[in-house]
């Protein structure tokens, strides 16, 4: 069908455009577009929960900071290597998420609020337990990544190496939301009751999505701390864990690309702000109010009416 | 004597102070056909949701074919036979017919949890989510989003939901509530050809439905089993007919 | 001993600061459905402007009611024209408050700056007191006990033992009922909030004057005041005051025995009840 071909046409065109990208712009670029794609990750990961399954998360930024500090310290403090520090990072994230996904004992503004106070017991861990975790200076000097004595040192690479990871995660994360699991979570969000009726026990399903979401924001995690290089208390904020979820929203949540799009958006608009104006947060607030009451299914939203409009104007009765 | 398909023993719900069933006791034989019927208020509903798992009963008990599914979840007594349509329609707004069909069709079946293939390659579930929606008339508009459907045809997929999960006891909770008189018809013809191996227990307000359609009914006021016997018997009961048509 | 006596007045006068706020945030979810993440900005702001306006009168009691009387107008606005459009989608109204709580937060670091300011207090709350017992300690957070026993009195009294209080109970249980009833439940949003937001602003002074005013100090408070509420159950006035003790004491004594760990002192029990009771101690459930 029509749509089809201008999504596939679209994605290809994104594809391309991504894969020219570095022979096409300076190294400042770069560094933006490689955390476009770490953060996209992350606000995807917040998605599954938010655009599917109706839930509001905003712990998911403990997650992404527990395996960055994994990996951190693994290789810093303790001289390992990638090959085991990358993964044990990714095991300490979602284990995290393992024990937090009991909050989906709760539902609606509880378990907001409870995801809320989660994430601030790992921020205040980070801060407090400083002999551990470095305190407010966090992690720093973390190496390039290195698989078999070779190294991911350059901007430019290393860019290839996440845009490969996400474009994968993208296809994974496809088939999980096609899949019947991925329509039992949309089924969740539009009727529990009717779920439950229907035989499936929905806080087992909530559940599984909430540790999958937290996988998702770990791997975000590892990608983050080599690109980075260093890790501080920041990476388990408040602020982080609400920020990718706006990113979600303003790209357009339940859709694949929405969370990246989304990103796009606020890190762009953060940095080119930041250039002339001091009142960033002001910015970021008057972002925030403006989507949720004027454009609360963001970009992918108003894309999708508009197409629709477009095919019901041009198009004889379907 | 053959094990009741449903069986509510002394059953209490309580809200509060309120007592919205206050010790009903029934049972209905596999295969019967059993009209729920009284004025508002009677706790009808309530009654409902504590034999299908809604609510928690306060005291009494529930029994699905012999299993005494008293402690039960929802779920769990799904997964034992027992399906239901719900007074205020409950089907999944934002989603096509044919995926509000696969969820019921998937509901008691392990390949809900499968992660890694899509809905749409598994072809045995493609074929029920079809017929399914086709026993109800709503073939046609697989595809479609549930909100382009005028309420009858949500009442319609209502029912195709419940039966989507291949009951054994079909518990509908005011099946006709608000359609239009062929609408009516249309859910009357659709239960009345219901086979024999599901059992049927309907909470109805219209009594030609309810009357029609049951083998027995039973009478519900205030929380109590007020009369049971065939439709003729209920009918000609006097008490009933006071609580129904007031005092001449 | 001496020192745990110490610890337990210091959480008893952190319970009555986050009794200010936390009653306001539960009684507005309660009654209104309504969360509003910007309670911690209130508090600052209100915090703020009662610090200027102390320094420019001399008062401290002037400070303290125009810092709390300044921001109900602007939480009238706020309600009004921003958080009413959410109805009662909460998902919606966390990001609204966030991001307005972040418009307030930047606001206030261009005007007041970065430093962390005290709210000055009257000379005869300065210094220490001797308590029975013969322990010495800080007049002024002593008389904050005192101060948060007699709002909380107040609002005790108004929400069980007056008329007003009574419709307000009655909304907490079911809205529906109070308009059927043909009491102005629009107005009655209104009041509440506006003494939600009082309170909020005010603590923000009272709280300014120990804890000092700086950027993030919003967000700080705003989260003790969440795990007040998580603890005492949304809605109700009495899980506001059983949590903010339960805070209060679980904070002084966590900061004072595990300072590395004080947040999972605090957060670990309030993870337990959450096993076990998500609602709270004195929530509904649902």
């Amino acid at each position: 069908m029509q749509a089809n071909h201008i999504r596939i046409v679209v994605a290809l065109i994104a594809l391309a455009a991504a894969l020219v990208a570095p022979f096409a712009v300076g190294p400042f670029w770069m560094t933006l577009l490689t955390q476009i794609l770490i953060f996209g990750l992350l606000a995807l990961a917040v998605d599954l929960l938010l655009g599917h399954a109706g839930l509001f998360s905003i712990c998911h930024a403990s997650f992404f900071a527990v395996s960055a500090y994994t990996v951190a310290i693994l290789q810093v403090r303790y001289g390992q290597p990638t090959i085991v520090a990358a993964p044990a990072g990714l095991l300490a994230g979602t284990l995290l998420s393992v024990l937090y996904g009991s909050a989906v004992r709760t539902r609606g503004v509880y378990f907001i609020l409870i995801t809320i106070a989660m994430g601030y017991i790992i921020w205040g861990a980070m801060y407090r337990w400083a002999s551990f975790t470095g305190g407010d200076n966090g992690i720093t000097n973390v190496p390039a990544p290195a698989i078999g004595g070779i190294a991911i040192q350059s901007q430019i690479a290393y860019y290839y190496f996440v845009l490969a990871v996400v474009i994968a995660c993208m296809i994974g994360y496809g088939i999980l939301v096609r899949s019947p699991f991925g329509l039992a979570l949309r089924g969740i969000k539009g009727s529990e009751s009717r779920m439950q009726s229907l035989g499936y026990r929905t806080t087992s399903h909530l559940y599984a999505a909430f540790v999958i979401s937290g996988a998702i924001a770990s791997l975000a995690g590892v990608l983050y701390v080599y690109y980075n290089r260093f890790v501080n208390p920041v990476a388990a904020s408040f602020n982080i864990s609400i920020e990718v979820a706006l990113m979600a929203i303003v790209g357009g949540s339940g859709t694949i690309i929405g969370p990246f799009i989304g990103a796009g958006i606020l890190l762009g608009m953060r940095n080119w702000v930041s250039s002339f104006l001091e009142l960033h947060a002001a910015v970021m607030g008057l972002v925030f109010i403006i989507t949720i009451l004027w454009a609360p299914t963001g970009i992918m939203g108003i894309v999708r009416r508009l197409s629709r409009r477009r095919m019901d104007a041009g198009s004889k009765s379907v | 004597m053959t094990v009741a398909a449903v069986e509510v023993r002394d059953l209490c719900k309580a809200f509060g102070g309120l007592r919205a069933v206050d010790g009903v006791t029934l049972a209905v034989a596999p295969g019967e056909r059993r009209a729920l019927i009284g004025p508002n208020g009677a706790g009808k509903t309530t009654l409902f949701h504590c034999i299908t798992g809604t609510l928690r009963a306060t005291s009494g008990q529930v029994s699905l074919h012999g299993h005494d599914v008293t402690r039960d979840p929802e779920h769990r007594r799904t997964k034992l036979g027992m399906g239901r349509t719900f007074q205020i329609t409950n089907v999944f707004a934002d989603l096509t017919l044919s995926e509000n069909m696969a969820l019921a069709i998937m509901g008691t079946d392990r390949r809900k949890w499968v992660l890694s293939r899509p809905v749409s390659a598994f072809p045995a579930v493609r074929e029920l989510v079809q017929s399914g929606l086709a026993a109800v008339g709503l073939g046609e508009r697989a595809e479609h989003q549930v909100t382009l459907l005028s309420y009858g045809e949500r009442r319609q997929l209502e029912l195709a939901l419940a039966l989507g999960t291949r009951p054994r006891v079909l518990f509908l909770d005011e099946p006709c509530a608000g359609l239009s008189p062929s609408e009516r018809q249309r859910i009357f013809a659709m239960v009345r050809g219901l086979p024999r191996d599901i059992t049927v227990v309907m909470i109805e307000h219209d009594m030609d439905v309810a009357l029609g359609i049951a083998d027995r009914v039973t009478v519900l006021n205030r929380g109590r089993v007020m009369a049971e016997g065939t439709p003729e018997q209920v009918q000609a009961d006097p008490n009933v007919r006071d609580v129904y048509f007031g005092h001449v | 001993m001496h020192n745990a006596i110490l610890q337990a007045i210091n959480g008893v006068s952190l319970a009555a600061l986050l009794f200010l706020l936390a009653s306001g945030f539960t009684l507005t979810f309660g009654l209104m459905r309504v969360v509003n993440m910007a309670h911690g900005a209130y508090y600052l702001l209100g915090g703020y402007i009662g610090l200027s306006i102390t320094r420019y009168t001399g008062s401290f009691t002037l400070g303290v009611l125009g810092g709390g009387l300044a921001i109900v107008p602007l939480g009238f606005l706020i309600d009004r024209f921003l958080i009413r459009r959410t109805g009662e989608n909460h998902l919606a109204q966390v990001l609204l408050t966030v991001g307005i709580a972040f418009v307030i937060g930047d606001i206030a670091l261009k005007i007041w700056g970065g430093d962390n300011l005290k709210v000055p207090t009257p000379m005869f709350l300065r210094g220490a007191m001797e308590l029975p017992g013969g322990i010495i300690y800080p007049t002024y957070r002593f008389v904050l006990i005192l101060f948060g026993i007699l709002v909380g009195l107040s609002l005790w009294l108004l929400y069980r033992k007056t008329q007003i209080g009574a419709v307000v109970r009655a909304g907490v249980d079911d809205r529906e009922i109070v308009s059927a009833m043909g009491i102005n439940i629009d107005r009655l949003f209104v009041l509440v909030s506006a003494l939600a937001t009082f309170l909020a602003g005010m603590a923000g002074v009272v709280g300014g004057a120990f804890l000092t005013l700086y950027p993030g100090a919003e967000w700080e408070i705003l989260i003790y005041a969440l795990v007040v509420v998580i603890f005492g159950g949304l809605g109700s006035l009495e899980g506001a005051m059983l949590g903010a003790l339960i805070v209060g004491l679980l904070d002084a004594y966590g900061r004072w025995l595990y300072p590395d760990f004080s947040y999972f002192i605090l957060f670990g029990p309030m993870a337990i009840l959450m096993l076990f009771k998500p609602q709270g101690i004195f929530g509904r459930a649902g």
